[in-house]
């Protein structure tokens, strides 16, 4: 689970985009919750909240383009699977 | 490294292309393109006119404002991603187009848009092994022409422009219309694990039995392509720790960095990377607005304008950053010079 500070990023990004939050399986990228630019600020702020550093290898779009991937990342970076 | 920048040239194309012309092409609004670059206007090259061509004239421009002349050139380094021809590199035809230069060596360097970083390390070096005291260094593209005017690849082809600019590269700091800019460090890296994210891949050995045929020419191998996402997120990161990294090995902040002179990719990249920075608007250099994104001729474009608009203090620091692909990347660290009669 995410903390608040990040959902509650991603549902101000939405209502920026004058969209939904979509689901935790649908895209990020292309509901236009996250542009290019949000998602530099994004991960910026998943290395501050989260206690992770994404290293340059892991530093792909595709690792971020869903709530469930975003998820799946923290807990790799953590090591807790 | 103990060597100066000490004159700056450029060349534009005569022909503006507003967002409104190419907004037809591209299928989407002026203000579109605007609001997801920053770009308002760009130069194209005319059909006749080359890579070289923009390349020469722009050499032509620093060595007036060195006080130079060609023949006194040691070493010519061409940066480009659009050359004139596959084979020769760019270098010797700039060498051919400037009267009375010497036979002296001239070579391509492609680092992408962060070749003018590569081509001060390969020049201060060249200097410090002895090899050369005037080097010329250029940046020049002509990459309209290789462009996908259609709405699929808006989001890469509303971004370039053609232009050039050189700088000269000396021993000994000599005053042009600007103040000469010692090099103190520049820091260059590369991670190929990127390499496909930016490309354009005909043509090119890796693309089948041929360089280049009709089934890579139906799949648009030889306009640019680019994971959008991806690049923007390794360059703002990556300027970013360069630029903290080069400053912090000299033992100066980025408070004392007057000037931040960064490759003109795109405002909204430049707005992120000053964010990052915690460096306001008016002390970073942008020219994107005007020119589009110049590829290998835009950190030089920036820094003559920088030296044009006499925004370089004496004594202070300047930083020049640039991302490209490869991923390559880097930060030169500069000290800007004295006056005549006060250095």
């Amino acid at each position: 689970m995410l903390p608040e500070v990040v959902l509650s990023y991603l549902t101000q990004a939405a209502e920026e985009a004058r969209t939904e939050l979509p689901d935790r399986n649908s895209s990020l990228f292309l509901s236009g919750v996250l542009d290019s630019f949000a998602l530099v600020d994004f991960v910026a702020l998943l290395e501050s909240k989260c206690g992770v550093r994404v290293d340059d290898a892991e530093l792909r779009p595709e690792n971020f383009d869903t709530i469930a991937k975003v998820e799946a990342f923290v807990q790799r970076a953590r090591g807790e699977v | 490294m103990s060597c100066y920048i000490t004159a700056c040239g450029a060349a534009l194309p005569d022909r503006v292309v507003t967002n409104a012309e190419l907004a037809r092409w591209l299928e989407v609004t002026p203000e579109w393109i605007e609001a997801n670059s920053g770009i308002r206007e760009r130069r194209w090259a005319g059909a006749e006119q080359s890579t070289s061509d923009l390349a020469a004239a722009a050499v032509s421009d620093a060595l007036n404002d060195a006080g130079m002349s060609a023949g006194q050139i040691d070493y010519l380094i061409g940066c480009t991603l659009s050359p004139d021809y596959q084979v020769p590199g760019i270098a010797p035809l700039v060498q051919r187009k400037l009267a009375g230069c010497r036979q002296v060596p001239a070579v391509d360097l492609r680092a992408g848009c962060a070749a003018m970083l590569y081509s001060l390390q390969l020049a201060g070096g060249l200097i410090a092994a002895g090899a050369a005291n005037d080097i010329v260094c250029f940046g020049a593209e002509a990459q309209s022409k290789g462009l996908d005017l259609a709405r699929r690849s808006a989001e890469l082809s509303m971004l370039f422009g053609d232009g050039a600019g050189a700088v000269v590269v000396s021993r000994e700091p000599r005053h042009g219309r600007g103040l000469p800019l010692e090099i103190k460090d520049v820091l260059i890296a590369a991670d190929g694990n990127f390499a496909e994210d930016l490309t354009v891949r005909a043509p090119g050995t890796a693309n089948g039995p041929r360089w280049f045929d009709a089934e890579q020419r139906a799949e648009r191998l030889h306009h640019p392509a680019m994971n959008g996402r991806s690049v923007i997120l390794h360059a703002v990161r990556k300027l970013a720790d360069a630029a903290i990294e080069v400053t912090t090995r000299n033992g100066v902040s980025l408070d004392q960095i007057d000037l931040i002179i960064p490759h003109q990719a795109n405002a909204n990249l430049l707005r992120s990377l000053g964010n990052r920075l915690k460096v306001s608007e008016e002390r970073i250099v942008v020219n994107v607005d005007r020119y589009g994104n110049t590829s290998g001729a835009s950190a030089f474009l920036a820094l003559w304008q920088a030296q044009r608009e006499r925004r370089l203090r004496p004594g202070s620091h300047a930083l020049i950053l640039a991302f490209a692909a490869g991923f390559t990347w880097g930060a030169a660290l500069c000290r800007v010079g004295q006056p005549p009669g006060q250095g």
